[in-house]
């Protein structure tokens, strides 16, 4: 696939510096406000507390134009959402008009982001389309879950899908399609909550996008598509001819996933960069075909995954809009895991366990260019820490509760100037999302969690450190708790790059009421009764450059602050030291260490 | 004569204000002295008697009452200077001031190592106990382990601890058990409970606001008891008063016992100011108040007479700095201001900041070796300000150099100097209005039924710009511009807050319960109250406020209590009424199916100090003022205007000024645009029309 309308010359196109710096500030100022509202006025805690959501403003012409704070794997492919729109309203779309799309086919990421579309116009003429995309806490699967990994196919995944439709006309709701909802998706009140935030947040879009347009005036507004969207292009070629001219490759695989498929899924990637004509081609062509579970890529996911692994390796300041995504040319095969999927295969965890290996091996990619470049690979898998919880609460009659838990964390990848970051959560939401409270979690839910900490020694050893991960254990106050979560990186584990080491693989255990504990495969589906509880942890970054190359001092306050062991220092870093850390008198043996790194 | 005095130490300057019984006010302002505040602080006050033409000694001595307000903690947190603070928490749980709440900036930018927590982990202790969420014992406190911990305390010298427990909001017994131990073993060391502090639900809250308070306390407390011994010693035997973040102030003694009540002190401070002004220039009460610095602007806002409230200000940047927790005034800060350096990126585009000149070597225009341009270095260009009379004749400005940073940007967009000029401040005004968005919009307030108050030195050169783009207006820049934030002091009520949580809903409310928490809140503020003996007999308010939401939401909103106890179903229905309408006002949508949950509950105690005010001056006809001088001066245009110059002590009160015009006060300069016009009222402030063309 090459995105349309590669400028050839870009000398030519002159921007306007100031009108267009203006309206930039604008359209950034309004995604800032579909988004708050949007986390503020949502029920779940999947949106309103972990900030699993984007916004995004598209052109008329289905063009990505602005995505402040959106989530990487969220970003791309809000266009191909709004060409489905018009492609299938052609000549009835009209203000007041509002879309809800979630169909993986069509543009969308995976079933669970439901998304809201309102065309904007003005003076009759359409103009924007704004977007707001937020994962669901339920949409009626077969299970109660958003993530069906063992899903056969679209059927057995059981998620009601919208392909663009119309869920209001004339800012009216059409009721049927909320009484539909209502009938099948799990806890209905919650739901509806989340839906009337998510047309709330794209209405106020409209709202603000009508204002601009009526005191900028049309004609200033098209300029400033193009000159922003052109600007956003030049900004690419700027980071593009920074980089070397090459050809990388990198491989890579998902977890083993039971008999289904016993070595995992191999991923592939080739990268040609050709600083001249600031081009960036990323080949996916080599991966097998589409698998019959809920493991497959979307086409958005999959562009979305790899471009951020491309973000991940520039200059982080280039906006991310169908602008600079024209210097990208993506090579997609239909039919892959890896690709655009064919019908009806499910795509119910596109968005993290295949889409975090491919940031992942991308921006590892990278870091073969030299040092400096790239980033080491992040930790993955959505495990204990994200499960999603159902059940019924007896505190409240009985009642139903299901929700996605965002407690631990993955550690962040190391990359060539800094250690990885804690709360990183995983690739694919490059640690843009809140975490939860656990106050808040044993507020909402009938649970209880015997604790939540970070793993000493857990993070990839490097020159720069990868982030440690987390661990955690929880289990039900009263009544039967479900637990379902896919998790990824109990296999294989997160990758370091030139030298450093991988991140600790995750692990998860169901402890009962005898003390007795049972290893859990990857992808869980359990149930957890009183007395007994889950434990587990997720996994830490992959660290970049040589351990032994670490400035001590840092491997020094690794061990005060107990990221690391005193073994672990000596042995993977060769740090050595005087005094002792109980007595707060642990220094650097600088000749020690200096003698042991020779070797 | 007796005076009422207020004192700003910010990080420069020491501001005071001092009025009079006749409501006459007027400014001393001092160099801030870090090592020992008092210095600066009398030398702001020398300054201000010498206008009075009275001795420091007469003005001290015939004080009544002195309100201080203080940037000391704030700088300790920035400088990392606050005393070795232990963090005592449940046991499996050490890590909440590490991974607080999570959220990022930028997806794609990993160059940054991450945030350090505010207590290292490695003095963070962790103590077998556990509550439920129902308040519940699940895991009984450890009293050996306790009392080892106080061993282990103090042999590696901690100076303060912070103990926050999770649920001890539900239950606090086990927070008060290791209080007890910690009072019976070191007697001496100060302690936080994070259920004393800020009952709130959500542990890094809760976490981070104690941590914050117990660093502050040995230091705040030798701080303000120094402060007073020094304002003795000097003659002065009027009442003092501290400034908080609350938007109120308090005694000495309340805020040893919670200094984090001063951080930030300073800025909340403005938007009293900004009431006080509008309501006693009849622009309304609701208002939005910006503060123009160096490098940061801020904003807050009154809606109705009310100060906004937030519990999510952040010291630093949010996600990576320290949450403050408690409900404090809510000013936002962006970095933006007369030193933010403008420049062409590599894809064209015209950008301001974040990078700042600061202090040293500031705007190329200050003559010290800076060469990048900055807003101030566009405004001198534009000749919105005086070369020979900058900071009222302090510093001379050095308008070659300022031409020669713009040519550069100039250039590279091929505009001329003065046309680039106009855009980099056009384009800083948009930054600043978004600032401004973000505080109304977001929460429901229409700038465009608002009126905008403006201090700091910086504001008068686009404020006006920046109140059209909004569409307000009315904007007032108060004769004492310069230092709002002692000016608001001269307002400020006592105040002292109490929190409780009780999580209860509509649906099955806890009349009782309620009303029984109302009782002890109304408990604790008279028992504050009380022990204020010198205004025993002032007038005084007690606000009810509930932090709540639609059951299922996380996020609360503040919903004051139509009725001040729950008798009888209709005051429940009232509350849930108002709780939809701010629901509405704020999020557009209300869902009036579903029950309203309220997680906590808030009393806020006002005594009302303010002297009350009288402007007797005549106003006579209000007269075209003669001006001093003409000078050219760029609006957009590719000409100059000839533009009249006025001094502000030549205006006298009443008259009208039509922009284009330019005043120029001795420690800021007002722009008057064209299509503007500018009255100056009877108290000397200036009110500027934004007229619709």
């Amino acid at each position: 696939m090459i995105f349309e309308k590669i400028s050839n010359s870009i000398e030519e196109s002159k921007i306007d510096p100031f009108m267009t710096a203006i309206l930039a500030n604008r359209m950034d100022g309004i995604i800032r406000e579909m988004t708050n509202t949007l986390l503020r006025a949502a029920r779940s805690a999947v949106i309103s507390s972990a900030r699993d959501f984007s916004c995004a403003i598209c052109t008329a012409d289905n063009q990505l134009l602005a995505s402040a704070e959106g989530l990487p794997i969220h970003i791309f492919g809000s266009h191909l959402q709004t060409k489905t729109m018009c492609e299938l309203h052609d000549g009835d779309i009209n203000e007041g008009d509002c879309f809800l799309h979630n169909d993986p086919y069509s543009g969308n990421t995976h079933a669970a982001d439901h998304t809201f579309l309102v065309p904007v116009f003005f003076e009759g003429e359409h103009f924007f389309t704004a977007v707001a995309k937020a994962h669901q806490a339920d949409i009626g699967n077969a299970a109660p879950t958003t993530y069906m990994a063992a899903a056969k196919d679209q059927y057995e995944e059981g998620a009601l899908i919208f392909p663009a439709v119309r869920i209001q006309r004339n800012y009216k709701m059409i009721d049927d399609v909320v009484r539909m909802c209502r009938s099948r998706v799990r806890v209905p009140s919650q739901w509806y909550g989340d839906f009337l935030a998510g047309i709330g947040s794209a209405r106020i879009g409209e709202r603000r996008l009508k204002e601009l347009c009526k005191k900028y005036g049309k004609e200033t507004i098209k300029q400033f598509i193009d000159h922003w969207l052109d600007y956003s292009e030049e900004r690419m070629c700027h980071a593009i001819q920074k980089l070397p001219k090459s050809e990388l490759f990198n491989s890579g695989a998902h977890d083993p996933f039971g008999e289904l498929l016993p070595d995992g899924i191999p991923l592939k990637v080739t990268l040609k960069i050709d600083p001249e004509k600031a081009l960036i081609d990323l080949d996916l062509l080599d991966h097998p075909p589409n698998v019959d579970c809920g493991f497959n890529q979307s086409e958005a996911c999959a562009s979305a995954s790899v471009i951020a692994g491309v973000f991940n390796s520039i200059d982080p300041t280039v906006p991310r809009n169908s602008g600079s995504f024209r210097r990208i040319i993506l090579h997609l095969k239909d039919g892959a895991v890896v690709g655009k999927p064919k019908f009806p295969h499910s795509c119910s965890i596109a968005t993290t366990n295949i889409a975090d290996r491919l940031i992942n091996i991308t921006q590892a990619a990278f870091a073969q260019l030299g040092d400096g470049w790239g980033l080491a690979e992040g930790g993955v898998g959505l495990g204990a820490g994200f499960a999603v919880v159902s059940g019924n609460d007896h505190r409240v009659d009985g009642k139903p509760y299901v929700n996605q838990l965002h407690i631990a964390s993955n550690g962040g990848p190391a990359g060539p100037t800094s250690d990885g970051w804690i709360t990183y959560a995983i690739p694919v939401v490059g640690g843009l999302m809140y975490r939860d409270s656990v106050e808040i979690d044993e507020l909402k839910h009938p649970m209880q969690f015997h604790y939540l900490r970070l793993v000493t020694g857990s993070g990839g050893a490097g020159k720069y450190r990868g982030a440690p991960g987390q661990e955690v254990a929880y289990g039900p106050i009263k009544e039967d708790m479900n637990a379902i979560w896919p998790c990824d990186g109990t296999h294989f584990a997160p990758q370091g790059v030139r030298g450093g080491n991988h991140g600790k693989k995750c692990s998860h255990f169901i402890v009962r009421s005898d003390g007795q504990e049972e290893e859990l495969p990857n992808m869980v589906v359990v149930r957890i009764s009183k007395g007994e509880f889950i434990r587990g942890n997720q996994s830490g970054g992959g660290g970049y450059g040589d351990p032994f190359e670490r400035d001590p001092n840092r491997v020094l306050k690794d061990v005060i602050e107990s990221y690391e062991t005193i073994e672990r220092a000596n042995k993977i870093y060769g740090v050595y030291f005087h005094g002792s850390l109980a007595d707060n008198t642990l220094t650097v043996d600088k000749e020690a260490t200096k003698e042991f790194r020779k070797k | 004569m007796s005076y009422k005095i207020s004192v700003d130490t910010g990080g420069t300057f020491t501001d005071v204000i001092v009025s009079d019984e006749s409501g006459n006010e007027n400014i001393g302002k001092a160099l801030t002295t870090t090592n020992r505040i008092f210095d600066g602080m009398r030398n702001a006050l020398k300054s201000a008697a010498f206008d009075r033409d009275i001795s420091l000694e007469e003005l001290l001595s015939a004080g009544k009452l002195l309100i201080y307000g203080t940037t000391r903690a704030t700088n300790a947190i920035i400088t990392e200077s606050v005393a070795k603070t232990a963090f005592i928490t449940t046991k499996g749980f050490p890590d909440t001031l590490v991974v607080k709440e999570g959220g990022k900036y930028n997806p794609h930018d990993f160059s940054s190592d991450f945030p350090t927590p505010y207590i290292a982990r490695h003095n963070t202790f962790e103590l077998e106990e556990r509550i439920d969420s129902l308040g519940n014992q699940v895991i009984p406190f450890n009293y050996n382990q306790a009392l080892d911990l106080c061993k282990e305390i103090n042999r590696r010298g901690f100076k303060a601890v912070a103990v926050c427990f999770l649920w001890s909001i539900a239950n606090s017994d086990h927070e008060k058990e290791m209080a007890r131990i910690l009072s019976d073993n070191l007697p001496d060391l100060p302690y936080t409970l994070s259920h004393e502090l800020i009952p709130v639900v959500r542990e890094y809250r809760r976490a981070s606001a104690t941590a914050i308070d117990a660093s502050l306390k040995p230091l705040m407390q030798s701080h303000l008891y120094d402060l007073e011994k020094d304002l003795r010693c000097s003659g002065y035997s009027g009442d003092i008063l501290v400034s908080t973040i609350a938007g109120g102030c308090s005694d000495i003694k309340s805020l040893i016992d919670k200094p984090i009540y001063t951080v930030n002190s300073g800025p909340a401070m403005a938007p009293i100011a900004g009431l006080e002004f509008s309501k006693l220039e009849g622009c309304g009460e609701d208002i939005i108040v910006c503060d123009t610095g160096g490098t940061t602007f801020d904003v807050g806002l009154v809606r109705d007479g009310n100060l906004a409230f937030t519990r999510d200000t952040w010291l630093g940047q949010p996600y990576i700095g320290h949450l403050l927790g408690i409900s404090s005034v809510d000013v936002r800060s962006v970095g933006a201001g007369g030193g933010s350096i403008a420049w062409v990126d590599e894809g064209g585009l015209m950008r301001i900041g974040p990078n700042s000149a600061g202090a040293q070597p500031g705007p190329a225009c200050y003559g010290q070796g800076g060469t990048d341009a900055t807003v101030s270095d566009a405004a001198a260009i534009l000749g919105y300000l005086n070369p020979d009379f900058f900071l009222g004749g302090q510093m001379t400005l050095d308008v070659k150099a300022a031409e020669k940073s713009i040519e550069l940007i100039a250039n590279k967009i091929n505009l001329s100097s003065h046309l680039t000029a106009w855009k980099i401040l056009t384009l800083s005004s948009d930054l600043m209005m978004k600032a401004i968005s973000d505080i109304t919009i977001n929460e429901g307030f229409d700038p465009r039924e608002g009126s905008i108050v403006a201090g700091g030195g910086a504001a008068g050169i686009n404020i006006m710009n920046i109140a059209k783009e909004l569409g307000c207006h009315r904007v007032i820049i108060p004769k004492l511009a310069s230092a709002l934030s002692a000016s608001g002091m001269q307002f400020a009520d006592i105040v002292a807050e109490e929190t409780l949580s009780l999580v209860t809903t509509s649906e099955s409310f806890d009349f009782e319960g309620v009303n029984n928490v109302l009782c002890k809140l109304q408990n604790k503020l008279e028992a504050f109250k009380a022990s204020m003996t010198l205004y025993s007999d002032v007038p005084y308010e007690i606000d009810y406020i509930a932090e709540a939401r639609y059951i299922g939401q996380v996020w609360e909103l503040d919903t004051p209590l139509p009725n001040k106890r729950f008798l009888q179903q209709s005051d429940l229905k009232s509350f849930v009424d108002k709780f939809h309408h701010v629901h509405q006002r704020v999020f557009e949508v209300r869902d009036e199916g579903s029950p309203v949950e309220i997680m906590s509950w808030k009393a806020r105690l006002s005594i009302k100090l303010d002297i009350v005010k009288s402007y007797n001056s005549d106003v006579t006809k209000a007269e075209l003022p003669s001006f001093s001088q003409k000078r050219n001066c760029w609006f957009g245009g590719l000409e100059p205007i000839s533009t009249p110059i006025y001094k502000g002590s030549d205006i006298p009160v009443g008259s009208v000024i039509k922009g284009p015009a330019v005043i120029e006060e001795p420690s800021t300069t007002i722009v008057v645009y064209p299509n503007m016009v500018t009255k100056i009222s009877i108290s000397g402030n200036y009110i500027i029309d934004i007229l619709e063309k």
